[in-house]
């Protein structure tokens, strides 16, 4: 320890400290007057000689209302206040003043020393730390070692109110202890930052959940006896983050137990999603992780990848086959989507369904409606034998008492009577024999309109004859489709005859018509047989499609419509009919082109 | 006087078939297709007992036998229904209530199915109108 300073230092002292200190001091007498002041003084307020002190430091005329200078030259006491004055470029400046009374001998303060050091720089810190204290999106709070919050920033204020001076945890939570898991206890623990999360409850909105960082405020020295607790809301991040693990789970779910296989692959053909459906249906085994595009390409049909990636925006094969990885040929639906985000091309997510268990249910209720149809085909036949059983007795009948009384007319007549049902016995097996032979549809693109024509032609002279206009109706062009050409030709005769027997039953005379006419609407061909003839009452109605009906005695065996039906069916349409007695009928043919039968060839929708 | 029985069938064989035997039963045949005129032709000759086949063309029978029973005049004759289409079944009294749908219309007074028994027929023909005229 120095007991003396060295000579030089303390002529230093005496000479040059009051001129190079950091700091403003000047003197000051009674009067206000700047009687003596330091360089940094002059560097800070300017030019000071035979000025005063309020002129100096306020620019004013006057001295200051409050004035803590005349307050020292009153009791002789010390005073530090923190002022502002303007500098000597006039802008606005903070400084700390020490006004340090000078007691002369007989105690009277003469003079008054000011040093005024600048904090105008400190200040700005202050409140540009103040601002962003305030300010920051998050929750600020500083908390002493008791768990008492100390200060809190304006956010916190905002949402809590004033909480200064509360504990944490009973400001926060509404607890009456600590919290079990205390982020802040941790800090003071071991000095180091820690985050954690918590769940804040302020007023309407319960349950904030909160991301917190604890930051020990270390004096110069390390120790430190308050931390910083800086809370960031994340309720909406964890309840979004939430919802979409919800939807991802839902998405996820939905494809994982999808019957139909689904595979998505990105824009650079990397296997994104290949859902489980979609390894049974490929043979692909659980544990194969990596497929690769180039083995699923090699499955599906040639080219199809090719088709989809450079074709419209959807690619649709009604019914085609793809390979499994055993081998085998299944048949499939395939269906595939160019995957678009704002016009950008992303990837390609395709659907499979596998047909295999569908057509055999086909191959099954098909077998179900044959066996059917052989039921009710037996108990038409019976019902068209006893029908032929009932006029061979009634010729045997007129025959036999015929000869019996010696009536040759009943002998003739009865005659007659075997004859004609005789031949409409063989005509009855005959057409029985066709109907359940049936015939396999041959599938070939075909103009609806020309097959109308065809059949109009067909019954032209048989009309004319009866004195029946018959004619084709074709409004709108239609463009061709598939199907069975005998097959619809077929049913538009047994439709068209039928027509023409209606009108030639009815009790009218004249202006007797049946109509063809076709039109599409909303991709159905509609085929329609329009007639004016007799028209048919409720219990006709009900028999229509049925075996072995028919209205017309000797005329037919019953089995036009059925065959007609069955026809329309195995194109996957529908027949319907209106009809009035007296009035007339319409029978409609409606074939849905989507479901008309197919090859076996690529389609696009 | 012959008792007159109405054969109303749309098979001209039939018609013929069930005329001679009615004749050598002792009666009065008359005969009908299902012309639309049946109803008035009925009234006009007064049969004693009707016989009518349930499915013919234009005019079906049930049609024809529901207007003779809803006929205050002819609702009193007795009518044989003729059935080909189904078996007897079909025309016990809920098969019959399905295919008239009105439950105001009594039943037949018989049913005969086909192919005719013509001693039956017959049979229950003399039966219905001994009963009638008792």
């Amino acid at each position: 320890m120095l007991t003396s300073l060295p000579t030089d230092i303390d002529k230093w002292i005496r000479d040059n400290l009051f001129d190079v200190i950091p700091m403003a001091i000047s003197v000051i007498d009674r009067e206000y007057n700047i009687i003596h002041a330091n360089t940094a003084f002059e560097q800070m307020f300017g030019l000071w000689r035979n000025r005063k002190c309020y002129a100096v430091y306020k620019n004013q005329d006057a001295p200051c209302t409050i004035c803590k200078g005349s307050d020292a030259f009153k009791d002789g006491v010390t005073r530090i206040n923190e002022e502002v004055g303007f500098n000597k470029n006039g802008r606005l400046t903070r400084y700390i003043q020490h006004s340090i009374p000078v007691k002369h001998e007989n105690g009277e303060v003469q003079f008054v020393v000011e040093i005024a050091t600048d904090i105008t720089e400190i200040e700005l810190l202050r409140e540009e730390h103040q601002l962003l204290f305030d300010q920051v999106p998050c929750n600020i709070l500083v908390i002493n070692r008791d768990f008492r919050i100390v200060r809190t920033n304006h956010r916190l204020r905002q949402i809590f109110g004033n909480i200064d001076g509360k504990f944490c945890f009973k400001a926060l939570k509404g607890y009456d202890s600590k919290c079990a898991e205390c982020t802040a206890h941790q800090t003071f623990s071991d000095g180091d930052i820690h985050t954690g999360s918590h769940v804040w409850d302020h007023g309407e909105n319960h349950g904030a959940h909160m991301l917190v960082t604890t930051v020990p405020l270390r004096r110069a020295d390390k120790s430190f006896d308050l931390i910083m607790e800086m809370a960031v809301d994340v309720t909406k991040t964890l309840k979004l983050e939430d919802e979409l693990k919800v939807v991802h789970m839902f998405l996820e779910s939905i494809i994982d137990t999808a019957i139909d296989g689904i595979i998505a692959l990105d824009d650079i053909s990397n296997i994104m999603i290949i859902n489980p459906a979609a390894r049974r249906i490929f043979h692909f085994p659980e544990n194969q992780a990596q497929i690769t595009k180039d083995q699923i390409e090699a499955l599906l049909p040639q080219g199809f990848l090719e088709q989809v990636a450079a074709g419209s925006q959807y690619s649709f094969l009604q019914e085609t086959e793809i390979k499994t990885l055993s081998g085998d040929m299944i048949p499939v639906r395939l269906i595939s989507t160019q995957l678009k985000t704002e016009g950008r091309f992303i990837g390609i997510a395709l659907h499979i369904q596998d047909l295999t268990e569908i057509q055999k249910l086909e191959k099954e209720k098909l077998e179900a409606e044959r066996l059917a149809a052989v039921g009710q085909t037996v108990a038409g036949l019976a019902h068209g034998i006893k029908n032929l059983i009932n006029a061979l007795e009634g010729g045997m009948y007129l025959l036999k008492s015929g000869i019996d009384k010696n009536r040759m007319d009943r002998v003739s007549d009865g005659m007659d009577m075997l004859i004609r049902n005789i031949a409409r016995v063989s005509m009855f097996v005959k057409e029985f024999l066709t109907f359940s032979k049936g015939h396999e549809i041959q599938v070939k693109i075909e103009d609806p309109a020309l097959i109308a024509h065809e059949v109009v032609e067909l019954y032209a002279a048989e009309a004319a004859k009866q004195g029946i206009e018959l004619r084709c109706e074709i409004p709108d062009r239609v463009s061709p489709a598939p199907m069975d050409y005998e097959g619809m030709h077929e049913c538009l005769t047994n439709l068209v005859g039928n027509a023409i027997d209606a009108c030639n039953m009815s009790e009218k005379k004249g202006n007797l018509f049946v109509a063809v006419r076709i039109s599409e609407k909303e991709g159905t061909l509609i085929f329609e047989v329009i007639d004016n003839g007799c028209g048919m009452d409720y219990e006709v109605k009900q028999k229509v499609f049925t075996n072995f009906f028919t209205t017309k005695g000797l005329g037919g065996a019953g089995l036009g419509l059925l065959t007609t039906k069955k026809i329309v069916q195995e194109h996957g349409g529908v027949i319907t009919f209106t009809s009035e007695p007296g009035v007339g009928s319409t029978f409609s043919i409606r074939l849905p082109r989507k479901r008309l039968p197919k090859h076996k060839a690529f389609s696009r929708l | 006087m012959p008792r007159k029985i109405m054969i109303i069938d749309d098979e001209p064989d039939i018609r013929v078939y069930l005329a001679a035997a009615a004749e050598d039963n002792g009666f009065l045949p008359l005969t009908l297709g299902a012309e639309e005129t049946v109803i008035k032709l009925i009234a006009d000759n007064k049969p004693d007992l009707v016989v009518l086949d349930i499915m013919m063309p234009m005019r079906s029978g049930v049609s024809i036998y529901k207007e003779i029973r809803t006929s205050p005049s002819l609702a009193h004759i007795p009518i044989i229904l003729i059935s080909g289409m189904a078996g007897l079944s079909d025309f016990m009294e809920k098969g019959f209530r399905q295919l008239i749908a009105d439950d105001q219309i009594p039943p037949p007074d018989a049913f005969i199915e086909k192919p005719i028994d013509i001693s039956l027929l017959f049979k229950q023909i003399k039966m219905l109108l001994d009963n009638r005229s008792c």
